[in-house]
């Protein structure tokens, strides 16, 4: 762990993309964290303060509310985050269970889940969570969670399983059978953490794929608002007709930028993770 | 290859089949559900008996609410099947497959020319890439490349939307085409469409490109390094054959198992890049639907995106052979890309990791 860390870090000093990467997504987690309670957007509507442009008490300006836009920006991070976070340790649980029983086991259940696989495969994603969205309304973001992870989880599932079965054929496995270890320690024990640095990276990416659809039901109106987020904040920006005036495009461009960075971030944060599992990768 | 033609058939069948089974049970079982919720509507409308509310619901829905549900369920798979999706909610009068087989052309002709754009744009950066890996220029594009790819495509879209069409005017903000020219085989109409299309496959392509790049640097340079290769080297095979027959062929093999797998992602981003466009394509319905509460509409839109996209993949499917005419064989498996990421949807990212060999 301590050797993973170190070289982590050595890749990361090459690496200034992964390394602002890195530094980005920890201080989004820490806005996350602390968000609701650094800033406030201003509880009041009022008129006199509305469409402020840039200053210095609003460094975003205001809403057509006259609420704080940077103050609307760091409390709407939990609630991305949160669902984003939710949905990718979903995504990944139920991908990482499923490729390793059914490489592992083989045969018929392999065959079976498979088949299964293939149909989630094919969906189209983004689709399917919204007509979900539109029928289940759910305010709770485990929900929405869930909803997110409906289709995403089956492209991990393929790839946990290709790996799960050439790990079957390992000898440190194969020892574990031979002493008869229950399957659920062989499955935790042996293989869970052969796959664990693949697993890892593609947590990072489920994250911004659930970003993506998630900001999208919001940006979209499908899922019903429940408080400052960044897909609300650019949704309603579009109805107030953010587009045809330039006196609130700061409204209309911060959320968007907030989203662009966070996303970003994450993928070049991903791809130090990737060299660091991956010394094929750091000799070229 | 009968075998394997048979295979993808009955597989693309069986995922119709539950996405029929699915829009079933969304309309008819959930808490709340569609259903239920237009009886008690018409029924505080008043004016009505229950037998003409059980009518309207049938015709809406396609299934009469008070009979058990496994008739129901047959008789709205069989609806389905001969092509009759209800008709409309706020609409009684027009039914739902005239309003989205009317959309889907739009939707085929977006996403379609939009794939093709940035496979060609970002196989051909890829493969350069791969051939000049080593400079700087190459670090640069390879930088702007997963920038690009990592931007939601809604973004891209008000972006262009706000700047292109609202702000400078260059380029029409909503429509297929405009409503001056007549919709026929004019060159008018045409240059119509292809302006009003600009835009919207601008905001797919922006988004897109970079995926197919990274993943075809990825693919050619495993490629490149290969045994095989340096073996073809050796023998004094022109650099052309090499490059062509060795490398090409060999590294576009995943890009087409990716085509298929992107284009889901890509009919799903219509969804957004219609509805900020207000193109009238397939997407666009759909969200209209859902914030209109038309079920019956949103459900046909959902089941026409998930049939259209099965249908591509099943084409991809049976071109394959084609271009690896192993995978026709028993035991054959597709191509998987290799030492790429896969990001949900949006393809490969960043060259090379340790998954993505498939056994």
């Amino acid at each position: 762990m301590r050797r993973a860390l170190r070289d982590l870090w050595r890749i990361c000093r090459s690496d200034k993309a992964a390394l602002a990467g890195g530094l980005v997504v920890v201080l989004y987690l820490l806005v996350a964290v602390l968000g609701p309670y650094l800033a406030s957007p201003g509880g009041l509507q009022s008129p006199a303060n509305a469409n402020l442009g840039p200053s210095l008490q609003h460094p975003l300006g205001t809403d057509p509310l006259g609420h704080d836009v940077f103050a609307s920006i760091v409390v709407g991070t939990r609630p991305v985050m949160l669902v984003g976070v939710l949905a990718a340790g979903i995504t990944v649980f139920i991908g990482v269970a499923v490729g390793l029983l059914s490489g592992y086991l083989g045969g018929l259940v392999d065959a079976a889940l498979m088949r299964v696989v293939d149909i989630f495969l094919t969906i189209p994603g983004l689709p399917l969570i919204i007509v979900i969205a539109a029928i289940v309304h759910t305010t709770s973001p485990v929900v929405l969670a869930v909803v997110l992870s409906v289709t995403a989880w089956a492209g991990l599932a393929r790839a946990v399983r290709s790996q799960a079965l050439s790990l079957r054929e390992a000898e440190f496995v194969e020892a574990a059978r031979v002493q008869g270890l229950p399957l659920g320690q062989i499955i935790v024990r042996q293989l869970l953490p052969n796959v664990g640095p693949y697993v890892a990276i593609h947590f990072l990416l489920d994250v911004t794929g659930a970003i993506y659809a998630e900001v999208g039901l919001f940006l979209l109106g499908v899922a019903p608002i429940t408080g400052t987020n960044w897909g609300e904040m650019i949704n309603s920006a579009m109805s107030e007709g953010a587009l045809y005036s330039s006196s609130s495009v700061v409204y209309l461009l911060s959320p968007m930028a907030a989203i662009v960075v966070l996303q970003v971030a994450f993928v070049f944060f991903a791809r130090a993770l990737d060299t660091l599992f991956n010394p094929r990768l750091r000799s070229q | 290859m009968v075998a394997y033609v048979a295979r993808r058939l009955a597989g693309a069948a069986a995922v119709v089949y539950l996405v029929v089974t699915i829009s079933f049970f969304m309309v008819r079982l959930m808490p709340g559900n569609a259903v239920s919720a237009l009886e008690a509507s018409l029924r505080s409308q008043g004016g009505m008996t229950p037998q003409e509310i059980q009518q309207q619901v049938s015709e809406i829905y396609g299934v009469m609410p008070h009979s058990p549900v496994w008739r129901q369920y047959l008789s709205y798979i069989g609806n389905v099947a001969r092509g009759d999706l209800g008709r409309s909610v706020l609409n009684p009068s027009e039914s739902v497959a005239h309003i989205i087989l009317g959309a889907l052309p739009w939707t085929i002709f977006l996403v379609g020319t939009a794939l093709m754009i940035s496979f060609v744009l970002g196989t051909a950066l890829g493969a350069a890439m791969a051939m000049f890996r080593t400079s700087r220029l190459c670090q640069l594009v390879s930088f702007i490349a997963s920038v690009a790819s990592a931007v939601p495509n809604y973004l891209v879209a008000i972006v262009l939307l706000y700047e292109l069409a609202d702000m400078h005017r260059f380029f029409p903000v909503s429509g297929a085409y405009s409503v001056n020219v007549r919709p026929g085989w004019s060159l008018a109409f045409i240059g119509s469409v292809l302006y009003h299309g600009v835009l919207p496959i601008s905001a797919y392509v922006v988004t897109s490109f970079g995926g197919w790049a990274l993943a075809m640097k990825g693919s050619s340079v495993s490629c490149l390094e290969a045994e095989y290769v340096r073996v073809a080297k050796a023998w004094g095979l022109s650099d052309w054959r090499v490059t062509r027959s060795y490398v090409g062929r060999n590294s576009m093999l995943p890009m087409v198992t990716m085509l298929a797998l992107s284009l889901g992602f890509m009919v799903g981003g219509s969804v957004f890049v219609e509805t900020y466009f207000s193109y009238p394509g397939i997407g666009y319905y759909l969200i209209q639907a859902v914030n209109s509460r038309d079920y019956s509409v949103m459900m046909g839109c959902f089941m026409l995106i998930t049939v259209a996209v099965v249908l591509a993949n099943l084409f991809v499917d049976l071109f394959y052979p084609l271009v690896d005419p192993r995978i026709a064989r028993p035991r054959g498996g597709r191509a998987s890309v290799p030492g790429a990421l896969p990001v949900p949807g949006k393809g490969a990212q960043g060259p090379g990791s340790l998954v993505g060999v498939e056994a």
